[in-house]
């Protein structure tokens, strides 16, 4: 059910954060390959196959971007703008997973083009719930756009 | 020089110009008076003379003793007008002087003239010449008298002119110098009084407006010099103030962008070592679930418990500092309508509890919405929570009159709490029960009573253990709609 081609880019710093997140995915059964990025320039390298990922050229795009917003470097707001921009990675479905629940973060977030927000809840039951529906929704409810949108 | 003193010295100027007048109209009057009598004395002076001399005559041609007598007593009377009354003091007229001796020399002639001559041994005809001689000097003599009192006739007629002259330029200079006083007056009040004050009616209106860095400078020293240096030292100090102001605000903005940027740091940093702490607990329940004794499986429930609750306790702190961060906005918000939501969304929690909702209709209340709902939230699962072990549980919301102005409440017949401890109620981390009975955070009375304050709203409570608890809280205009009821519940 799951396509081993469809990449999930996961951004995040935190070594515990990511296992878990890392542990809830594979908990909700998702099979599809997750690449980790521990910062915001990494992050960037990997979508635009450019730096340590330069090998990466000619590969596609990940199916789905989770991304944190505290990190070193380029937080994720900065990784946002910077998909956003891009007109390859324009429409590439960029889901924020974060703690935080400021509201500035909720309005950046979302008029950077987030398309969706998900807040890491501490009970980890309520996050395997939430990693479950986001891998189900973005993996297999959500009709993605074409690689190479029309201009 | 003060305005004050300016003033004074126009106003004794004035007067001292009125009183000189007064004092010139009543001098030239005395004069003329005088003058005048001079005149009637002169009128006199002229009549006996004309008298003396018609006796004179008379005597020289008929030589009646009855005319040397009359002759005598006109002699007498032209000498006594001519040495008492107005004339006394030898006068600036020297034609007095000479007029009396004149008077003088014409009655020794006459005296001269009608002495009886030695009969016999006189020459006739030298006799007849020498009186004849005698006669022609008196009658000079007589000439130059009328002479002199003509003259001094035209002396008195000229002293009244004079006083008449000079009253008349006494009052004409006085009245020019009334005129050139009070056209000084006005100048002054113009120059040194309505100019200024227009500048300071200008200066009030630009302060008025907010231009604190206006300045009116003024340099003199009189009153409205002194009031526009204190309107400059006011401006100044309030200048002064509002830096202070700016100066506070800033530092308070500062104040706020550093709790800002703490919250946001708690908000991320804190929350992420309890999700570890969580998250991993439960991977070792759930693989490693054969390896561990009940004990072990025990510890990390109670770690998992631990990790949850912190991360409550972290979100209701955050909930706190940005019930005071929040902007309020103020509007007219349906109470009623949203006590009622929030009884609903508690009742579809926990479908399986019977709770009996009182909610009067028609509660409205300026308030922020999102705070409010919020706070009524607080004080709304409070009372749904301690209703729990209550066996016919009702939760009222209303209006009472509190010194004389409505107050809202929300009232439940829980198990209440000790009155004795309710100065710790609103308290951060106070709670009135163990948490194992009630669980909670003793955040949320906190809460309630920051948003009422931001609101400048009273709030309190009023309970006793096993007999419920009321919340009251009065906005500064709680509008009711509804006729007035019984008592609260609780």
């Amino acid at each position: 059910m799951n396509d081993p081609d469809k990449v999930i880019l996961l951004v995040e710093d935190n070594p515990d954060d990511e296992a878990l997140t890392l542990r809830a995915l594979r908990r909700s059964h998702l099979l599809n390959p997750i690449e980790v990025a521990r910062d915001g320039v990494e992050a960037l390298d990997f979508l635009f196959a450019r730096g340590t990922r330069a090998a990466r050229a000619g590969e596609p795009l990940p199916t789905l971007v989770i991304l944190d917003l505290k990190l070193p470097k380029l937080d994720g707001l900065g990784v946002l703008k910077a998909i956003r921009s891009e007109p390859r990675t324009r429409f590439l479905p960029v889901v924020i997973l974060t703690s935080s629940q400021e509201e500035r973060d909720l309005i950046s977030g979302y008029e950077l083009g987030a398309n969706s927000y998900v807040r890491k809840p501490v009970d980890f039951n309520e996050f395997l719930d939430a990693a479950k529906v986001l891998g189900i929704y973005w993996l297999m409810i959500n009709q993605l756009p074409p690689e190479r949108p029309a201009q | 020089m003060k305005i004050s003193t300016t003033g004074r010295i126009i106003t004794a100027t004035t007067l001292g110009t009125i009183v000189l007048i007064a004092a010139m109209v009543g001098w030239a009057q005395a004069e003329v008076s005088a003058a005048d009598l001079q005149r009637l004395r002169a009128g006199e002076i002229t009549r006996a003379l004309s008298n003396l001399r018609l006796v004179t005559f008379e005597s020289i041609l008929h030589r009646p003793e009855r005319a040397r007598l009359q002759e005598q007593q006109a002699a007498a009377h032209l000498d006594q007008l001519l040495s008492n009354g107005p004339f006394a003091q030898a006068d600036p007229s020297t034609s007095l002087v000479a007029l009396r001796e004149r008077a003088a020399a014409a009655h020794r002639l006459f005296t001269e003239l009608v002495r009886p001559g030695v009969d016999g041994d006189v020459d006739i005809v030298a006799e007849q010449r020498y009186l004849a001689q005698l006669t022609t000097r008196l009658l000079l003599q007589h000439q130059e008298i009328a002479n002199d009192a003509f003259q001094l006739a035209d002396y008195t007629r000229a002293r009244i002119d004079a006083a008449q002259r000079r009253l008349i330029f006494v009052i004409l200079g006085g009245l020019s110098l009334l005129a050139l006083t009070t056209a000084l007056a006005a100048w002054l009040i113009h120059g040194k009084v309505l100019r200024p004050l227009r500048r300071i009616e200008e200066g009030t209106q630009e302060v008025a407006a907010g231009n604190l860095d206006f300045r009116l400078d003024f340099s003199s020293n009189d009153e409205i010099g002194r009031m526009a240096r204190n309107f400059d030292a006011m401006t100044d100090a309030l200048r002064g103030s509002f830096a202070q102001i700016e100066r506070s605000n800033h530092e308070l903005g500062a104040l706020n962008k550093e709790m800002e940027a703490f919250s946001y740091s708690v908000s991320h940093d804190l929350r992420a070592p309890l999700r570890s702490m969580d998250g991993f607990s439960l991977s070792l329940l759930e693989d490693y679930s054969d390896k561990l004794d009940d004990e072990g499986r025990d510890s990390l429930v109670r770690i998992r418990n631990a990790s949850q609750r912190m991360g409550r306790l972290i979100d209701e702190l955050l909930g706190l500092a940005r019930v005071t961060r929040t902007e309020l906005k103020v509007r007219q918000v349906d109470l009623s309508a949203m006590v009622r939501e929030i009884a609903e969304s508690l009742q579809q929690r926990q479908p399986e509890r019977s709770v009996q909702w009182q909610i009067d209709d028609g509660i409205e209340v300026r308030a922020d919405r999102a705070l409010l709902h919020i706070a009524l939230q607080n004080l709304l699962e409070n009372a749904w929570k301690f209703t729990a072990r209550t066996e016919a549980p009702v939760i009222r919301v209303g209006t009472v009159a509190h010194d004389g102005q409505p107050a809202c409440f929300v009232g439940d017949n829980g198990v209440g709490f000790d009155m004795s401890y309710a100065d710790r109620l609103f308290g951060a981390f106070q709670r009135m029960h163990h948490e194992s009975e009630f669980p909670g955070t003793g955040i949320g009375l906190a809460i309630v009573q920051r948003i009422f304050h931001r609101h400048e709203a009273a709030v309190w409570a009023h309970s006793a253990p096993g007999q419920g608890a009321t919340f009251y809280f009065k906005f500064r205009d709680t509008h009711d709609e509804r006729p007035r009821q019984g008592h609260p519940a609780g």
